[in-house]
């Protein structure tokens, strides 16, 4: 098989190459494991890690904190968004309510879920409140762009509300809920990590990490980080091939 | 039989746009709306169609018929192929098996039976407005609406679209009410031409066409003259 690569893709490479040159030198210019390891020590780390016992229970929990938040906030995002996009008077009230949810520190509210919550639901209730916010503004603007022209076609041939929402409605709006959905994975995967950090669920990156941080084991901190950005990478490819399969109609 | 209103009265921001306005369609034929833009020709479609309540008057013969509609923009679901299109407007009470046939008949009846899976943005600005032809004869009405719908098309395109519009129609003579600006358009479909005058409408004048749709040609004598004095009533 012959693998060819576009220009951008050589670009994009090179990029890459650079990132791992330039962690190379300042590890050199350290040349202390507690301050930066070499990147071949870090790789050798994070393969070390599927080797762990626990790893498949920790990357696990982490990921089903991040889909229970992702749901959760998908659920509300959705049902609130459609109320709001067709009603200006709940969308009026809803704003300041999402503008301060998004605005607010995400350490602020890991804080006041730290005292309010069993610590294993603290990550969850933080992905889902950075989460709501994002999916919810695009299901509002996604009802917003639905085409008045097809909706009153809809209603001149006399077709019943159900058939509407279902046929007419979600359709339009699918693709701004993938765009949110995308966003919304984005930050609220970080939000897990940062809220198991601060929270320390018995299995999660986030207390792995700060395990290791604790030790000064500077490789696995970054290994468990390589990790994380792998997970949100592939979550992100995820929603890109289901917006394809979704969406069939715009490729 | 005939379809009527009678009495009609509707205001727009205190402009009255119609004033104790009759007017009377033939059942089984199609009666074409000439007018001016802005006369109210949308108005009188919306109104028969029940989208826009009148101030006053009385709409005989239109209780319990199905109206279908083809519009100026064909109004097609993105994320519905040719075939989902058409069979959107059909009601789920016909059975799936019948429902099909139907709507494999009027893609037949429109020549696209190679598109059939192809989505609206794929289809040019003739084949979306034959998606919308379809679909107004596959949903089962007595009436059908068309409000300006090859407004925008080239001449070529537009000759063509009629021609298949007066074939499908052939096959069920539904009650056509086709408003238009278009002269030519009224000569090629119209058993009837009405031309409206501005606000406050009234009817300038009411010509039969006394050629069969199928069988019409711009450049007969017959269409020619009829074609100047209905340019004389316009004031062009």
């Amino acid at each position: 098989m012959k693998i060819s690569f576009t220009k951008r893709q050589y670009i994009s490479l090179s990029s890459v190459v650079f990132m791992l040159a330039l962690w190379k030198i300042l590890s050199m210019h350290f040349d202390s494991d507690f301050i930066l390891p070499t990147p071949e020590k870090t790789l050798a780390t994070t393969l070390g890690l599927f080797g762990d016992s626990k790893f498949l229970i920790i990357v696990g929990s982490t990921v089903l904190r991040g889909l229970a938040g992702f749901i959760l906030s998908a659920i509300m995002g959705l049902i609130i968004g459609i109320i709001a996009g067709i009603n200006s008077s709940f969308n009026a009230f809803l704003r300041p309510i999402l503008v301060t949810i998004r605005s607010t520190p995400i350490i602020a509210l890991i804080l006041l879920a730290l005292i309010w919550l069993n610590p294993s639901l603290v990550p969850v209730f933080i992905a889902m409140l950075t989460m709501f916010p994002f999916i919810c503004t695009n299901v509002i603007d996604g009802i917003k762009s639905i085409d008045p022209d097809l909706t009153s076609m809809a209603k001149f041939y006399k077709i019943n509300r159900n058939k509407i929402i279902r046929e007419v409605y979600i359709p339009a709006i699918l693709p701004f809920i993938i765009s949110g959905a995308s966003s919304a994975m984005g930050i609220g995967w970080r939000a897990i990590i940062t809220g198991e950090v601060l929270s320390q669920p018995k299995y999660g990156i986030g207390t792995v990490m700060q395990g290791a941080q604790t030790f000064l084991n500077v490789d696995a901190v970054i290994a468990w980080t390589i990790l994380a950005v792998l997970i949100s990478y592939g979550f992100e490819k995820a929603i890109r091939w289901s917006e394809r399969k979704l969406i069939v109609w715009r490729f | 039989m005939s379809l009527e209103i009678k009495g009609l009265y509707k205001k727009f921001d205190e402009v009255s746009l119609y004033s104790d306005f009759n007017i009377g369609f033939p059942e089984g034929t199609i009666t074409c709306i000439l007018g001016p833009s802005g006369c109210g020709k949308t108005t009188l479609l919306n109104i028969i169609g029940n989208i826009i309540k009148p101030d006053k008057g009385e709409l005989l013969g239109f209780e319990g018929k199905a109206i279908s509609y083809i519009f100026q923009d064909p109004r097609l679901l993105p994320w519905k192929t040719v075939k989902g299109n058409i069979g959107f407007v059909m009601s789920k009470d016909i059975p799936a098996a019948e429902r099909q046939k139907k709507v494999n008949q009027f893609i037949h009846l429109v020549e696209l039976d190679d598109f059939t899976g192809y989505y609206p943005s794929k289809l040019s600005g003739g084949m979306r407005q034959r998606v919308s032809i379809a679909r107004a004869f596959a949903y089962p009405s007595d009436i059908i609406l068309m409000d300006e719908p090859l407004k925008g098309l080239d001449i070529k395109l537009k000759l063509n679209l009629i021609k298949t519009f007066s074939q499908i129609w052939q096959t069920d003579k539904r009650t056509v009410i086709f408003v238009t600006h278009d002269v030519d358009e009224a000569l090629l479909l119209g058993d009837d031409i009405i031309v409206l005058s501005q606000a406050p409408v009234k009817i300038s004048t009411r010509k039969k066409v006394e050629v069969p749709v199928t069988d019409r040609s711009l450049d007969s004598d017959y269409l020619k003259q009829l074609k100047r004095c209905l340019l004389e009533v316009l004031g062009n």
